[in-house]
């Protein structure tokens, strides 16, 4: 299995579901699903085979994390690509996906960026909780656009537009709210255990500060939709908004950090 | 031969204030009914029409004068005037749906014929306006069946129920806050009840309309001055009354969002004027809807609508053709041509199919002729001598010289 294969697979499933955006044959429902569960399936084949190659878990340069943040918000994505009236959501998420994986493809290949070293067991755990937090957070941020242009699509009444087969708003924002929660709780499980794993390190708080205060000011972005949310009853177009610019922070911090600190996280810490 | 005339206070010129002072029936006309004259009188939320014929134009502006107690000046200001066949057409564009608010809406047909049969009782009609509502009728049924343009007027009820489902998805659990009893947001109401709405609630400033509508639709009647309160609860909110000021505003709206922590909220104000403040359509989660901005939408969903108005159009422009041409044949000569030219069909059809020859088919062709004419002289002299169109038509009608009754007798 190389990445090669999987990309190609994510490219025709992409295409498959912008097909589907617009025409809405039911015919194409079931061949899709299937496409997606096996581009998923063999993404996560394709990242157990590196995990086994390499000896450890896949994650310790930033194109590794990508590759994981793309498996796990295909995984988080495949309940949602399944239900009628939200696979459409499909279309919007698989062609960034692809492009994301395409574009760190080269460089996440068995034995490319392999660093040695023991590390202790619960560094995956803070790894994995932070990237399944971040992989909703991708599922909240699509999410978000979708309901932004359907929410564009009734204020203009262009409900006969072919985009306009969209999920309804409140199914929409419902999406927007529980992947939100949960990607709140798994984030914040991430970074409890991120500090305590640096902690056992030894390791002082300004060499890992850059990436734990880009952390923390994400964490308070997704906090503040969710707090505005339950305080004041913000739903739909606001808690969209939020979800945005938390998203984009939050690449922004992934690549700003990444070039600008390559050695203030993970393992290359030790 | 009278023509039809026709004074129409519409939405078009005139605005509710000024229309709702106008209402004519059939029995008001009595008074300047002449021998000759007819008269027909239709009136709807959208339009108070009267047509007649062999009555002065100024005795009408008189009586409307006396019972809306407007000035003259002003009623020649909203009103529109037809004469001939542009009264004919106006009519036919009336009773099709053609010149309606919304285009193609069904009540319309409805309400002429109801207005027809008070005509009728008050015996204010007679053959020329009789003969134009009758063919009003053959072109709006011709427009329903040739045309798909009856279909835009549910659309306008059904764009309503189809934005609330792009907004809520499932609409079975929404409760539906229906203000008025206007006939759009009854086909409104209806269309969402179709779609398995479960709680509908009907308010209306006369509680008993309220409380009839609900019956009919499965709904619950509230008082009107509960409406604060059900902006807060409903989720789809349709408002048609017919008040001059908007009775929902945007401080309502945003003290209904604050209750309902902003829980999205759809409103369809069919009403004109507006029923709601347009304002109070940039509340959060506020999805207002005007009759305009629903009409835009049908607009760019039927796309093919304007074929469809020029075929409702040629329709109307064929139907009005046929008209006129009754009209113009509905004198005592133009009768009186048509019969002899009956008579020379006939007997030229008797001739041909006689088993003689051409000299004797020719000996017998001239003894009909002068039996025909002999049978004929005395029919033809009453009618010159009683001229009158009730007579014409009887002879028209006996003789069947008009295609319409010619298949009364066919089987």
């Amino acid at each position: 299995m190389t990445i090669s294969a999987v990309l190609i697979l994510y490219g025709i499933t992409s295409l498959g579901f912008i097909v589907y955006l617009f025409l809405r044959k039911e015919a194409l429902q079931m061949p899709l699903r299937i496409l997606f569960i096996s581009c998923t399936a063999f993404h996560l084949l394709f990242v157990l085979t590196l995990w086994y190659q390499n000896g450890q878990l896949p994650m310790e340069s930033p194109a590794q994390a990508v590759n994981m943040l793309v498996l796990f918000s295909s995984l988080a994505f495949i309940p949602i690509a399944l239900r009628k009236k939200t696979a459409v959501l499909a279309a919007f998420f698989l062609p960034i996906a692809s492009f994301a994986l395409g574009s760190i493809a080269p460089l996440v290949q068995p034995g490319v960026d392999l660093l040695s070293g023991s590390y202790q067991y619960w560094y995956p755990l803070h790894t994995l909780s932070v990237i399944a937090g971040e992989a909703l957070f991708v599922v909240a941020s699509t999410t978000s656009v979708v309901y932004l242009i359907h929410e564009r699509i009734i204020r203009k009444g262009s409900i006969h537009s072919a985009m306009s087969a969209l999920p309804p708003l409140t199914l929409l924002d419902s999406i927007l709210y529980t992947s939100l929660a949960l990607g709140f709780f798994a984030i914040s499980v991430g970074m409890i255990l991120g500090g305590l794993w640096a902690s056992a390190l030894g390791l002082s708080f300004r060499s890992i500060a850059p990436k734990v205060l880009a952390g923390a000011l994400m964490w308070l972005v997704f906090g503040l939709s969710l707090h505005q949310r339950f305080a004041i009853g913000w739903k739909g177009r606001r808690t969209a908004i939020i979800t945005l610019i938390g998203f984009v922070v939050m690449v922004l911090l992934f690549i700003g950090i990444n070039l600008a600190f390559p050695d203030s996280h993970g393992i290359r810490l030790i | 031969m009278d023509h039809i005339c026709c004074i129409s206070i519409n939405h078009k010129n005139a605005p509710v204030d000024i229309r709702e002072r106008f209402r004519i029936e059939p029995t008001d006309m009595l008074s300047i009914l002449g021998k000759d004259s007819e008269a027909y009188t239709l009136n709807t939320c959208n339009r108070t029409e009267v047509y007649w014929t062999a009555i002065e134009k100024e005795m009408i502006y008189d009586l409307l004068e006396r019972i809306s107690g407007i000035d003259k000046a002003t009623i020649y200001q909203v009103s529109e005037y037809f004469t001939g066949s542009q009264a004919v057409h106006h009519l036919f564009m009336v009773v099709s749906a053609l010149d309606s608010l919304v285009i193609g809406e069904p009540q319309i047909l409805g309400q002429v014929k109801d207005a027809y049969r008070k005509a009728l009782a008050a015996n204010t009609t007679s053959t020329i306006l009789n003969k134009a509502i009758h063919r009003a009728f053959r072109a709006a049924k011709r427009i329903r069946t040739e045309t798909s343009i009856g279909a835009y007027s549910v659309s306008v009820a059904s764009e309503a129920v189809e934005l609330a489902t792009h907004i809520f998805g499932d609409i079975t659990l929404s409760r539906v806050l229906v203000i008025g009893a206007g006939n759009m947001a009854d086909i409104a109401a209806k269309r969402l009840k179709d779609r398995g709405v479960n709680t509908l609630v009907i308010m209306n400033r006369t509680h008993n309309t309220a409380c009839e509508l609900a019956r009919e639709l499965s709904g619950t009647a509230k008082p009107f001055e509960s409406l604060e309160e059900e902006l807060s609860l409903s989720d789809i909110v349709i408002s048609s009354t017919g008040s001059q000021h908007p009775i929902i505003t945007r401080d309502m709206v945003l003290t209904a969002m604050k209750l309902r922590k902003n829980r999205p909220i759809i409103i369809i104000d069919i009403a004109v004027p507006r029923d709601v403040d347009p304002a109070a359509g940039k509340c959060y989660n506020c999805y207002l809807y005007d009759i305009d901005a629903l009409k835009s939408i049908v607009d760019r969903h039927f796309a093919h609508r304007e074929a469809e108005a020029a075929t409702a159009m040629s329709i109307i422009t064929a139907e009005v053709d046929k008209y006129e041409r009754w009209i113009s044949s509905l004198t005592a000569q133009a009768t009186i041509k048509d019969l002899f030219s009956l008579v020379d069909t006939y007997i030229e059809d008797q001739v041909r199919n006689m088993p003689l020859p051409e000299a004797e088919k020719a000996v017998v062709e001239q003894s009909l002729r002068s039996s025909f004419k002999r049978l004929l002289h005395r029919p033809v002299n009453f009618l010159k001598e009683h001229p009158g169109t009730t007579y014409i038509e009887y002879m028209r009608r006996i003789f069947q010289l008009d295609e319409d009754f010619s298949d009364r007798h066919k089987g």
